[in-house]
């Protein structure tokens, strides 16, 4: 278990949970990350990072993927 | 009968394109989500009872940004006849989600998948007879950049909603979920029309407290319908909300497994990927950033725009037009009047602004190509980081962009901020980046008094930046800011080649609105300035003046020069410049045309400039560039920063802002650069002093954080 920010280039992996408010979690369910779902991490600039979730690119800030756990 | 067709999907998949095919209209269209800020209507080519509606973008019907808001509350409160549901077929898993929600609402849908000549490209295949199945309603395959099958879908949604044929959702929830749905469908059914009773019955198992106030529920059975959801949350273990996004999403799931066959596994970079590893790339990036942004303007600005618009400022305004015009006057028998009025008024003032046409196309092109390839949505991820330093969020920097174009469709992308303070705070600065109206200005005061030194026009770039970023740390500490910044989540678009004729279309539909601006309000704004001007009472007698300084305007201008006399320019003539340029800001140019009788604004038109360069010094012309700049934009910009604001105390607030800011900086270029170059130290200088340290003071004071705690609870 880790949050999505410290996930490598091209790394695969699977979301076991998501923390946070309920709104923004509501947000990400709605872009697909939800759990179970395999996303995988496409660039990393500096902490934010683009991931590849159900075919589409997300761009997230490191908060955001910090509270993400895979 | 009139039939209401409303375009509703994803941002970005392609709606607008659809709705533009459909209407034959010109809608602008770009590759980032969040293009349709506003639902705007057409109606159907070759018809004349159906309307076609285009909405904003949207992921889910559980509202999250501002224009997800509009959209919701359109489908629910004005029920088109039918949704047209536009598909990204090449991400079908995401787009689905969406599709399932509006399967719900007890309106007739058809699903559009469109994009499929990508999905074809990729060697995908979508068995569309059994999507259909699944769904529950009509799917037709569509291509709306080659304008294949968007009729037929138009006209099949038409034909369903002459028939009022609701949607019926095919796709089950899990027997729990189901059980406890119909519970509350029994609770409320005498409330709500039976086509609307599975959406508000899943909307209530959410807790959505919009859909639930609609339904002003009795406390009775708010709490029957409560203890169904706790049943159902204790038997599942999650709460009512995930449980039904993790059902949609294994209803997905299914018919992603018997419909479609992927070529691609998870995890493969596509090209886009590849390019985004370069074009993101940690080192790579801002240098990248960097050096398209500087061919961007440069090439506009500074080189070929310059070319070809020095040779319409110069010979077509200069040598050309003006004398023929005259002459034709004069043989015609015109009066000295009207000849003055048409060759020193309009076409002095009208030609100035019209010279800038060419560079304007050539940094209209260069925004279109941005925007359709996909680079400016990175453009917002690759600035987040270093906007969220200055309490702004990446996405703050699309409408800057958008703004370096015109100012009005700037502060509407604003709309994409999810955050109330961020978005505020990004309509107030947007303005701050020269729009392409401020170029004449730029490029007068470079030509006229910097003999066109390269550094002025992207100095007067670097003044915006400079401006937006202190005002974001500013206005951060303060309490009304004070916050951190939104989170930033943004889907990115795959990169793709923008069709030509997309890219001149968008170029030419903006120029041509600038042509059309010209030749309207700044046509009118120079007729007033050139009888204001012309026209006052000398020798006691009302008439037409020999001197421009005895006319109506050089009083107005007169009594009002003294407020700029501190920033160096207290002239009337740069007074009543600067109030014209509220009308439209292409109007500064104009209007010193025609005050200074020139029909041209060169660079190397030395005898005309002698009387602008006379009544500036450099340091002056300087600080009356910034003060344009920065200052209160033109009315249509008001108007849009009135319109998203919504509130006259922050429109006010926002004008007041940055007409403070503008007097600030422009008095202090002003007093310390005399003082430098050699000028004596007065009252003017000690204040400027004192603000400068003001200014320090803000920048650098810590944060109040006891208070940025208090602040305002609103979305996070």
């Amino acid at each position: 278990m880790m949050p999505l920010s410290m996930a490598k280039n091209g790394e695969v992996n699977y979301i076991k949970r998501i923390t946070g408010k309920d709104q923004i979690r509501q947000h990400l369910a709605d872009l697909g990350f939800v759990v179970g779902e395999c996303v995988t991490v496409v660039s990393n600039l500096g902490g934010n990072m683009i991931i590849d979730v159900k075919g589409t690119r997300i761009a997230l800030d490191k908060n955001m993927l910090n509270r993400i756990i895979v | 009968m009139e039939i209401r067709i409303a375009l509703a999907g994803n941002p970005n998949s392609g709606k607008t394109t659809v709705f533009n095919g459909l209407t034959g209209s010109n809608q602008y269209v770009g590759n980032w989500p969040g293009v349709t800020v506003e639902k705007k209507e057409g109606r159907l080519k070759g018809s004349k009872d159906i309307i076609i509606q285009d909405l904003p973008g949207i992921y889910s019907l559980s509202p999250y940004t501002l224009e997800e808001v509009v959209a919701r509350n359109y489908l629910i409160n004005e029920k088109p006849d039918a949704i047209l549901n536009i598909v990204d077929a090449s991400n079908l898993e995401r787009n689905l989600y969406l599709t399932t929600q509006l399967m719900e609402l007890g309106l007739p849908v058809v699903v559009a998948l469109n994009m499929i000549d990508v999905v074809r490209k990729t060697g995908d295949v979508i068995d569309i007879r059994k999507l259909k199945e699944h769904l529950g309603c009509e799917v037709v395959e569509t291509s709306a950049v080659k304008g294949e099958g968007i009729k037929e879908a138009a006209d099949l949604a038409a034909k369903l909603a002459k028939e009022k044929k609701a949607a019926r959702p095919g796709n089950k929830f899990s027997d729990t979920v189901e059980h406890a749905i119909s519970q509350i469908e029994d609770l409320i059914r005498d409330l709500v029309s039976p086509d609307q009773l599975r959406w508000f019955a899943i909307k209530a198992f959410e807790r959505d407290k919009d859909m639930l106030g609609q339904l002003n529920l009795s406390s009775e059975v708010l709490e029957k319908i409560e203890e169904v959801i706790a049943g159902c949350e204790n038997e599942l273990d999650d709460d009512s909300e995930s449980i039904i996004t993790n059902e949609r999403y294994s209803c997905i799931n299914r018919i992603m497994k018997s419909c479609v066959k992927k070529n691609r596994k998870p995890g493969d970079l596509t090209t886009s990927d590849k390019i985004d590893l370069i074009v993101t790339n940690r080192w790579l990036a801002l240098p990248i950033f960097a050096a398209v942004m500087f061919i961007v303007y440069f090439v506009s600005i500074t080189t070929v725009g310059s070319w070809v618009t020095d040779w319409t400022n110069d010979v077509l305004f200069g040598e050309i037009i003006p004398p023929a015009v005259e002459n034709f006057l004069i043989n015609i028998g015109c009066s000295d009047w009207l000849v003055s009025l048409i060759v020193d008024g309009i076409v002095a003032g009208v030609g100035a602004v019209l010279g800038f046409v060419p560079q304007m196309l050539v940094l209209f092109f260069f925004l279109a190509f941005l925007e359709y390839c996909g680079y400016m949505a990175r453009i917002a991820f690759i600035m987040d980081r270093i906007f969220r330093k200055f309490g702004l969020s990446g996405k703050s920097f699309i409408p800057l962009l958008i703004g370096s174009g015109c100012g009005v469709p700037g502060v509407m992308a604003s709309r994409t901020i999810e955050n109330d303070r961020d978005r505020r705070m990004t309509i107030m600065t947007t303005t701050f980046i020269p729009c392409s109206a401020k170029l004449p200005i730029i490029a007068l005061i470079s030509g006229a008094l910097f003999g066109g030194a390269w550094w002025v026009a992207p100095s007067a770039y670097f003044v915006g930046i400079a401006a937006i970023i202190s005002s974001g740390i500013i206005l951060k500490k303060t309490r009304l800011f004070s916050g951190d910044p939104a989170p930033f989540v943004m889907e990115l678009p795959a990169y793709r080649w923008p069709s030509p004729s997309n890219v001149l279309r968008s170029m030419w539909e903006r120029g041509w609105s600038f042509i059309k601006k010209a030749s309207t309000i700044i046509l009118l704004s120079t007729i007033a300035v050139w009888f204001a001007s012309n026209f006052g009472i000398s020798d006691g007698k009302f008439g037409m003046v020999e001197d421009l300084s005895d006319g109506f305007l050089a009083r107005i201008g007169n009594g009002l020069a003294w407020l700029f006399t501190p920033l160096g320019w207290g002239s009337w003539q740069a007074t009543v410049a600067t109030l014209t340029g509220l009308v439209a800001k292409e109007n500064i140019v104009g209007t010193l045309g025609i005050l200074y009788g020139i029909a041209e604004v060169s660079e190397d038109g030395a005898e005309i400039w002698s009387a602008v360069a006379s009544s500036f010094t450099p340091l002056a012309a300087y600080s009356f560039l910034v003060f344009n700049l920065l200052c209160a934009p033109c009315f249509a910009a008001v108007g849009a920063i009135r319109r998203e604001m919504s509130n006259t105390r922050w429109t006010l607030l926002a004008l007041g802002y940055q007409t403070t800011l503008a007097y600030v900086v422009s008095l202090c270029i002003y007093q310390l650069g005399s003082l430098f170059s050699g000028g004596a130290f007065g009252a003017g200088t000690v204040v400027s002093i004192v603000l400068v340290v003001t200014f320090l003071y803000l920048l650098f004071r810590p944060a109040d954080i006891k208070r940025s705690l208090k602040a305002d609870p609103i979305v996070q």
